[in-house]
């Protein structure tokens, strides 16, 4: 006869345990993985999670993989949201531990004395696809300390998104700042439908800004580096920016954040952003019938000169903390090598660096499948030619940065157009927060 | 059970019995955590940012040398700090005010018996123990300039006109007073609990023997209940304001401080200075002028409760 165990009742306490051993369980269990083969290196990429989604899944999926698997290396890449770059890049520094490469999506120079300069990066680079453009070396060197303190493989446009029926129907085009204003007010009395360019603490409002100044000929500096913000020309553009959001804008612009210009325009409620090409990505991925009536044209241009700035900037950097200096080097090399993958998987959004990498550019832009009309993408072709750095026309140093980090040009052009200062008196206000900024860096031997 | 299994039983009671009893060796032993948490978590970033405030230290640098005060005068120089200043101020009293007023209400609510209690006490206690983040992504919804659930609901119900859209974090004042709803909604439970449980400890006695003697609802209240209640309600205030004061997930979430450093607060202020910006130093400054304003409000709160104490 076969025995039977006597059963013993679960007791409060030994609930408590098995609960207790669970949660610990639980919570240390994600610590302790195991990998069956692990490559002989590790390689860990930090960048932010791009606006088009198919350029993460090709990167993180195939290229990567592949990269790793021919230089025997573990490729780990971890997406983050792109406002949370600055504060991520902070704790690994003051950590002193973290990722090997490290991306930034505008020029990162207060970190120069934390990170291996680019010299050689850029060197080798160059040997075999050419010279790096202008905006990139503008955007990634200290002239003061002859190093290159970031590596940019890339850049993005910035041009003007605008609604062909509206402007069609009042028999316009936005080629100029002030066709903007005039065209902008006539569809907005007409239709009750806005331009929409950010006037808030945002990155799109710090681009669109500078691009308005930039060809009303005002600039935060000169070439070598010093404050001249306080001009006629800025106030021109402050006076210009206030008729704009009067005539032409609603309170809405000055809550937005860097994705609100896209939903406006994707809504049907502007008539004109100021954006990367992911607006129209986004219409033509998602079948958005709306996509076909937004076309694309170049920065507008201003009284002094057509100038636009690029949208983002893609600065990767290798800090002085990595384990894997020699790996993150050589990945940058080689991603260069193959940007033109890179170039397509972004859907036109990341313009190289290194123009020769993708040879067939214009072919390329001129001929899109998911574009109406397929042409729509070609007025980028010369985007060089109206596209620049934050910080031009000098290089993005550590007070450039700080200011649009902190948004003070955002702010004074909010103030101004808001009636809540003055043009004067909102120029005077930034030339005073600027004025400490520019001592601030330059007491700190970054300038 | 053998004689020599008992015994090691009756030792190891009697271990954790002489523990138990021995105060000497058990108070440190049970304030070591709170103590070590304090230390580690509050005390050397606090000792750290008292460091860099006085020092050039920037994002990208380790070495750094001492310049005096001279970030504190850059701070009180700007104008932009007064103006986060007044906002953090605004911020604070304004809700702590509607905190006190809903939790008060609530707390007297959940007091009494009804079918359900425990799904409303539930359903108060969610905005507190949700992420914030979660919860501020659903009101940034809420008050989005193209998709507003309030101005569609106003337009519908015929309380807003056609052309009607109020843009609530595009708005000086709509944007601060969105702010601060938010606030409230997020620390209204935790008031609520506190002031719960002083409810609960007012004896039955009193109101009873209140109510024999012919009080009202009202004199009850206002005689009995809010008295009593004042000591554990001036701790909640206490929390209340450290939290709001020291915050900067609401504003950095919903305005960024915007529109034109019109809800700009010390805290995100702080954070843009010295994180975003890259000067640490500027940054630790301007978050050090939170430190003596709240120490301020915590011993006059702690003087006024053990004053109010009744005994």
């Amino acid at each position: 006869m076969e025995s039977q165990k006597p059963h013993r009742r679960l007791s409060r306490r030994d609930a408590i345990k098995t609960a207790t051993a669970a949660g610990i369980a639980a919570s240390i269990g994600p610590f302790f993985h195991v990998t069956p083969a692990r490559a002989a290196k590790t390689l860990k990429i930090l960048q932010w999670s791009h606006f088009v989604p198919g350029y993460d899944r090709w990167f993180n999926n195939t290229y990567t993989k592949e990269w790793g698997k021919k230089n025997d290396t573990e490729v780990i890449v971890d997406n983050i949201n792109l406002a949370l770059l600055e504060s991520r890049a902070a704790a690994e520094v003051s950590a002193q531990k973290g990722h090997d490469l490290f991306m930034f999506l505008m020029p990162p120079s207060v970190f120069e004395d934390q990170v291996v300069p680019m010299n050689e990066v850029y060197a080798e680079c160059e040997k075999v696809n050419g010279k790096a453009i202008d905006l990139g070396i503008k955007s990634s060197y200290n002239p003061k300390t002859k190093r290159y303190f970031a590596f940019s493989d890339s850049y993005v446009p910035d041009p003007v998104n605008y609604r062909t029926d509206l402007w069609g129907d009042i028999g316009m085009k936005p080629d100029t700042w002030d066709d903007i204003r005039v065209g902008g007010k006539k569809i907005k009395d007409k239709t009750r439908i806005p331009v929409g360019i950010g006037l808030s603490a945002e990155i799109d409002t710090g681009v669109a800004m500078r691009a308005i100044m930039y060809s009303f000929g005002a600039h935060e500096q000169d070439e070598a580096g010093n404050l001249t913000v306080n001009s006629k020309n800025t106030l021109e553009a402050l006076r210009f920016v206030k008729g704009l959001f009067e005539d032409c804008m609603t309170p809405e612009v000055l809550a937005w954040d860097a994705s609100s210009n896209n939903r406006q325009m994707l809504a049907g409620r502007s008539s004109l952003v100021l954006n990367a090409i992911s607006v129209t990505r986004t219409g033509e991925n998602q079948k958005m019938a709306i996509h076909e009536k937004i076309a694309v044209a170049k920065a507008a241009k201003g009284p002094v000169r057509r100038m636009g700035l690029e949208h983002v900037m893609d600065c990767y950097v290798i800090w002085k903390f990595a384990e894997n200096i020699p790996g993150a080097q050589k990945f940058l090399v080689d991603y260069i090598a193959n940007f033109k993958e890179a170039f397509l998987a972004s859907e036109f959004y990341n313009f190289p660096c290194f123009p020769q990498t993708v040879p067939d550019l214009k072919q390329l832009i001129s001929n899109d499948k998911k574009a109406v009309p397929p042409d729509k993408y070609a007025v980028l072709e010369d985007v060089l030619d109206w596209a620049t750095n934050i910080g031009y026309p000098g290089y993005s140093t550590a007070p450039i940065s700080d200011t649009y980090q902190t948004w003070l040009l955002n702010t004074a052009f909010a103030e101004a157009a808001t009636g809540a200062e003055t043009p004067e008196d909102a120029l005077k206000k930034l030339d005073t927060k600027m004025k400490a900024i520019w001592a601030k860096w330059k007491e700190r031997g970054m300038i | 059970m053998t004689t020599a299994t008992a015994n090691a039983v009756t030792a190891k009671a009697g271990w954790r019995t002489r523990l138990a009893d021995n105060e000497r060796l058990l108070w440190p032993l049970m304030l070591a955590p709170a103590i070590l948490y304090i230390v580690l978590l509050v005390g050397f970033p606090f000792l750290l940012s008292l460091f860099y405030s006085v020092s050039d230290v920037t994002v990208g640098s380790r070495s750094m040398n001492f310049v005096g005060l001279e970030n504190f005068h850059r701070v009180v120089a700007s104008n932009t700090f007064w103006i986060a200043l007044k906002n953090t101020l605004i911020f604070t009293i304004v809700s702590q005010f509607f905190v006190l007023v809903f939790a008060n209400i609530l707390a007297m609510a959940l007091s009494a018996d009804f079918r359900g209690k425990w799904l409303v006490r539930l359903l108060i206690l969610l905005p507190w123990v949700a992420p914030i983040s979660l919860g501020a992504i659903g009101w940034l919804w809420i008050y989005d300039s193209i998709y507003s659930v309030i101005n569609w609901t106003g337009q519908a119900l015929r309380i807003l006109g056609p052309n009607d859209w109020p843009i609530w974090l595009g708005q000086p004042n709509l944007a601060m007073a969105s702010i601060i709803v938010v606030q409230i909604w997020r620390i209204v439970p935790l008031a609520t609990v506190i002031l719960l449980a002083g409810l609960t400890s007012i004896p039955q006695d009193i109101h009873d023997a209140a109510a024999v003697d012919g009080a009202g609802f009202w004199r009850r209240t206002l005689q009995i209940t809010f008295p009593l209640l004042l000591p554990i309600t001036l701790v909640a205030v206490l929390f209340g304001i450290v939290f709001t004061f020291t915050d900067m997930i609401v504003v950095f979430l919903l305005t960024r401080g915007g529109p034109y450093d019109q809800t700009q607060v010390l805290a995100t202020w702080a954070f843009f200075t010295g994180i975003q910006g890259g000067d640490l130093a500027g940054g630790a400054a301007v978050s050090l002028f939170l430190f003596p304003v709240l120490v301020a409000v915590a011993i006059v709160f702690l003087l006024l409760a053990r004053r109010s104490e009744v005994t």
